[in-house]
């Protein structure tokens, strides 16, 4: 066996060991947290998307961790093989999620429209497994990365640190999430859309045209689904089944915060971030993305309806 | 006639490892069959009380971890000070204790499915199992975690001066697996054909009418779940027996799916149903795989059937042949009524 | 029952080798390799190093003049998946000797299949100790153990004034062997042993982890992973300004790819590798590194993808040394001439040493490592 003959390193990187033992206990805890709420902007964008298929078209979307890696793989497409510009690479990822879940919607749930939720579950789970299959079968399942121009230090403060790359996926989550709430709550669209949510038949015999309202209902949170993709791509690797995890933990996040409740899919995504994070800093990383699945079984076992829901459940 | 039928069919599955002579075929047979009894398990939720549990690879990972650790023998530390030591067991042990745990494991979600249901229990379902994944995956003192529990021992059958079977290699397996899927075959034949089946049917069809009647709703739920728990667990440790290796994936999802596309497309509630969707999806891969089609493309099949499956023949396959059969026993002229009608039309 | 059952049992054995005639138009290797799933980047790497070393092998008169035939499958990164294409291989496809499994976990679970069916192994990456001391004749490795790779390493963690040092590695057979070996030999050396973390092998966020380990203080931390994990653990490591040492081990690393995917952030790494691309005169044989570096250049392959697929060109060599040393595509032909191959490979000459259970011993290469660094942007000689 035969190595190079080594040679000493010149200056040890100084570490800052004057600090007290509990400013570093609170350092860590500090840095959990500014870690979890990078992790729950995103993880709101996700929820979001999913409360309102759920809640407005009754539909147990298998796609959306599907729409969230082809946001990943447009991003990488656009970014890597087209050079184009990284923000303008975004936009076209969510418009793209937008197309294609409009297409889902118009090809796969138009004629299931009264189906019961089985019947529809059952193809969304087929479409998520050709979809996946299909990613795979176009970019192999080699993991890929996507290069960004943010400043590859981190902005410090004092002991805590966070990358700006996350800062900025933090900020356009934060913003798409308040574009998404004045949507529902401040436009035509969205009125009717809540009219959909309440009583579908009341809202289609008042002049709604359903049809259009689920289809933009499914655009919409793909699109979202889409953009969580695009963003977090680029901070992770993209792979074809990075959407498994990403869908069940959206459903965790939309049962957390009730049925079509925008607010409380963000305060959900939110809370399981930082159960995650802090979880798996201060209990064990390995059950860190056991945490959301105990937390469903747990609170649909006390509530039913989900923490901040007072509409009836469904099912 | 049917009782001829019966015979005949029987006796060709009886027949298969004599004839094939490719041992890779009967090896794909045996993972085949295998898969067949647990959707036969998922059938007895989802065709017959209408629960979609969509965490059946659950019960069938659980019974093949128990079985395998009881069998192979493991320390874990409950307590950092509590050593628990146990000793390799017989392996017909180790399936027994899988039945059990898992009918365990089942009677807990059919306490759950009494308090949520439609979505709300298939995601708790799901959630079940990913809790149960991630547990394998990290309580590596007891599971191994990632590493896989290796070297499992093949199921062997002793008693001193009469019998002794180590079922090693194809052959042998073929056949236990083939009398494993007649006995659960004939136990939920048995079950759905009893008076509990008929309350089953009647909960399926409206629960408050059949609550209203007296039926006990929450118990005959609970044992529908513990059945289909307990049949999933023996069929996941006579797949750990075979196969003689367990790792954390096989909780994955994929495989609740696969046993799902199994039921849809053969028929839910009916008790051919598993077995044909089974045949044919077990078999699909290996056809599609001769034919040099990458997996990814099969898979692509696979999803792109399961939606056609929802839209074509929402019923299933059995329920759409079934006119045509009953039309060929017309003909027959058979006096008394046929015995295989399945129970959902027995009650309607 | 019991006696036919019994005599059915005994025909399977006589049938299965029966049926089995290993002679076919061309001479068929098995590879199983993970080519999706958390390894796939790896696998993918040393299945094209396989591919061109095939290639190379039929262009210059193939093997017993027949033409080598690679049947590759996918293993999924998946233990039962990997038994599965192993099954797969010497049943259906009947190939006399198989080359894999990539991950020490994958190459674990597919052993028990060699005794079944007395077929030969050949493993190109898998470090794990427990793959050639456990008693299975039918293993022969060509890559490094853990524990060579820590004797190895040990006169440098005094130069390199190695104090504490802490680990970040897969929970798996290489990342928990490899940090076993390493913990050792640091200890032997008096270094303290500070946060000793796993992950997942396709976990992607490992901020927790690494703000325990930045809380654990200390100047040295070992990565064991394959590269894409790696490159996600250089980016996050600057993020929380974790300015400890890092040096990975496993040889998985690829260090190109490291610094055309992580940018800075990989600078100031170290790396145990097995082949140095960069260094061509560094090498044992720089005529066949030469070989191998032109077809994989020629195929324009990703060259960050060098120091991995080295591994599937010498293993493949080696195999077509020993299938013409046996003279015939038998299994247990290949294995009693896979003890006498002598092969000069990309790193360094291959031939197996016995280790293990006497009686039982499977065959160990004892290849090259060296230690490189990432200084601004270029891998330099450490």
């Amino acid at each position: 066996m035969d190595l190079w003959k080594p040679q000493p390193v010149g200056r040890l990187p100084r570490f800052r060991q004057s600090l007290s033992r509990k400013s570093c206990v609170l350092d860590q805890l500090l840095q959990h947290c500014l870690n979890a709420l990078v992790l729950g902007g995103t993880y709101a964008l996700l929820g979001i998307g999913l409360t309102l298929i759920f809640g407005i078209m009754r539909v147990v979307n298998f796609t959306h961790g599907e729409l969230y890696s082809f946001g990943a793989y447009m991003m990488f497409m656009f970014v890597m093989l087209l050079h184009l510009d990284f923000f303008l690479s975004l936009v076209l990822a969510m418009l793209l999620g937008i197309a294609l879940g409009a297409a889902i919607e118009f090809l796969l749930l138009r004629k299931l429209r009264g189906a019961d939720i089985d019947t529809t579950m059952l193809v969304m789970i087929g479409a998520w497994i050709a979809m996946q299959n299909l990613e795979q079968l176009v970019w192999s399942g080699v993991a890929k990365s996507i290069k960004t121009p943010f400043p590859s230090s981190p902005l410090v403060m004092g002991a805590l640190s966070v990358s700006w790359n996350r800062l900025f996926v933090l900020a356009v989550a934060l913003g798409l999430i308040l574009c998404t709430y004045a949507l529902v709550n401040r436009t035509r669209l969205g009125r009717a859309m809540r009219a959909t949510f309440q009583d579908p038949d009341t809202a289609a015999l008042m002049g709604v045209d359903i049809g259009t309202i689920y289809m933009s209902t499914f655009a919409l949170g793909s699109g979202l689904a889409a953009a969580a993709g695009a963003l977090l791509g680029p901070i992770f690797v993209v792979t074809p089944t990075m959407g498994d995890l990403a869908s069940l933990k959206a459903f965790a996040i939309v049962i957390l915060g009730g049925l079509g409740n925008i607010v409380g899919a963000t305060i959900g995504g939110f809370i399981l971030a930082f159960i995650e994070e802090l979880g798996a800093g201060y209990i064990s990383s390995g059950y860190r993305d056991a945490m959301g699945f105990l937390l469903i079984i747990a609170i649909l076992l006390v509530r039913p309806t989900g923490l901040f829901s007072r509409k009836e459940r469904i099912g | 006639m049917r009782r001829l039928a019966t015979i005949a069919g029987l006796a060709f599955l009886f027949s298969i490892p004599l004839w094939l002579g490719n041992f890779y075929l009967l090896h794909v047979c045996i993972i085949t069959g295998i898969f067949i009894i647990a959707a036969m398990s998922l059938n007895l939720l989802l065709g017959y009380t209408g629960q979609l549990s969509l965490g059946q690879a659950a019960f069938f990972g659980i019974g093949a971890y128990v079985s395998s650790l009881a069998s192979l023998g493991f320390e874990v530390h409950l307590l950092p000070d509590w050593l628990v030591t146990v000793d390799p067991k017989p392996v017909w042990f180790g399936m027994a204790c899988a039945v059990v745990v898992t009918g365990l494991c089942g009677w807990a979600i059919g306490r759950i499915a009494f308090k949520v249901r439609g979505a709300y229990f298939v995601i708790v379902t799901i959630s079940f199992a990913e809790v149960v994944r991630l547990v394998a995956l990290n309580w590596d003192e007891l599971t191994q975690g990632p590493m896989a529990l290796n070297n499992i021992p093949p199921l062997s059958l002793v008693i001193p001066g009469l019998l002794d079977i180590t079922f090693i290699g194809k052959v042998a397996n073929y056949y236990l697996v083939l009398v494993f899927a007649i006995l659960s075959y004939g136990i939920i034949a048995r079950l759905v054909r009893s008076r509990a089946g008929r309350a089953m049917i009647a909960l399926k069809e409206n629960e408050a009418l059949a609550a209203s009647v007296g039926i006990d709703v929450t118990k005959y739920l609970v044992l529908a779940t513990v059945m289909s728990a307990a049949i999933a667990g023996a069929a996941g440790a006579l797949y750990a027996h075979y196969v003689r290796i367990v790792d954390p994936n096989v909780f994955l999802f994929i495989y609740t799916v696969t046993m799902v596309i199994m039921v849809v497309a053969g028929g839910k509630g009916t008790l051919a149903g598993p077995v044909v969707g089974g045949v044919i999806f077990g078999l699909l891969p290996e056809g599609l795989r001769s034919l040099a089609i990458a997996p990814e493309v099969q898979w692509i099949v696979y999803g792109i059937l399961m939606i056609l499956v929802v839209y074509l023949l929402p019923q299933g396959i059995v329920p759409a042949l079934r006119p045509f059969l009953q039309h060929r026993r017309h003909l027959d002229a058979q006096k008394q009524p046929p015995a295989d009608i399945p129970a959902s039309e027995a009650m309607s | 029952m019991q006696s036919s059952l019994k005599s059915v049992i005994a025909a399977t054995g006589i049938l299965l080798f029966a049926s089995a005639a290993w002679a076919q138009d061309t001479v068929k290797v098995g590879v199983s390799e993970p080519l999706t799933g958390a390894f796939a980047a790896s696998g993918n790497y040393v299945t094209q190093g396989a591919q061109l070393a095939a290639d190379a092998i039929n262009k210059s008169g193939g093997v017993l003049g027949k033409k080598l035939e690679l049947i590759v499958e996918d293993n999924k990164s998946n233990p039962t998946e990997a038994v599965d294409t192993a099954e797969r291989l010497i049943v259906k496809d009947k190939v006399p000797v198989l080359m894999g499994a990539w991950s020490s976990t994958l190459t674990l679970a597919v052993m028990p299949k060699l005794e079944e069916y007395k077929v030969p192994l050949l493993v190109e990456t898998s470090s794990s100790g427990k793959i050639t001391t456990s008693g299975n004749p039918y293993i022969f490795r060509i890559s490094p153990t853990s524990e060579m790779e820590a004797t190895a390493f040990a006169p440098l963690a005094k130069s390199l004034g190695i104090k504490k040092a802490n680990f970040l590695v897969t929970n798996n057979d290489f990342g928990k062997g490899s940090m076993q070996e390493f913990t050792k030999m640091l200890k032997g050396q008096g270094v303290d042993i500070g946060a000793q973390e796993t992950m997942e092998p396709d976990a992607t966020d490992l901020s927790a982890q690494l703000a325990k380990i930045k809380a654990a203080g200390g100047d040295t931390l070992f990565v064991t992973t394959d590269v894409a994990q790696l490159t996600l653990i250089l980016k996050q490591a600057k993020d929380q300004q974790i300015t400890m040492r890092i040096i990975t081990t496993g040889g998985s690393v690829a260090p190109d790819q490291l610094i055309d995917q992580a940018g800075d952030a990989a600078n100031g790494s170290y790396h145990l590798v097995f082949f140095t691309p960069w260094f061509p005169d560094a090498v044992k044989n720089p005529d066949v590194a030469q070989n191998f570096t032109a077809a994989w250049k020629d195929k324009k392959y990703n060259v960050g993808g060098l120091t991995e697929g080295f591994r599937g060109w010498d293993g493949i060599y080696t195999i077509a040394a020993a299938i013409n040393g046996a003279g015939k595509t038998e299994p247990e032909a290949i294995r009693e001439a896979l003890w006498k191959v002598k092969v000069k490979g990309v790193n360094g000459d291959i031939s197996f040493i016995k280790q293990g259970p006497s009686g039982k011993e499977s065959g160990q290469n004892v290849p090259s490592v060296y230690l490189v660094k990432i200084e601004g942007g270029k891998v330099v000689k450490q």
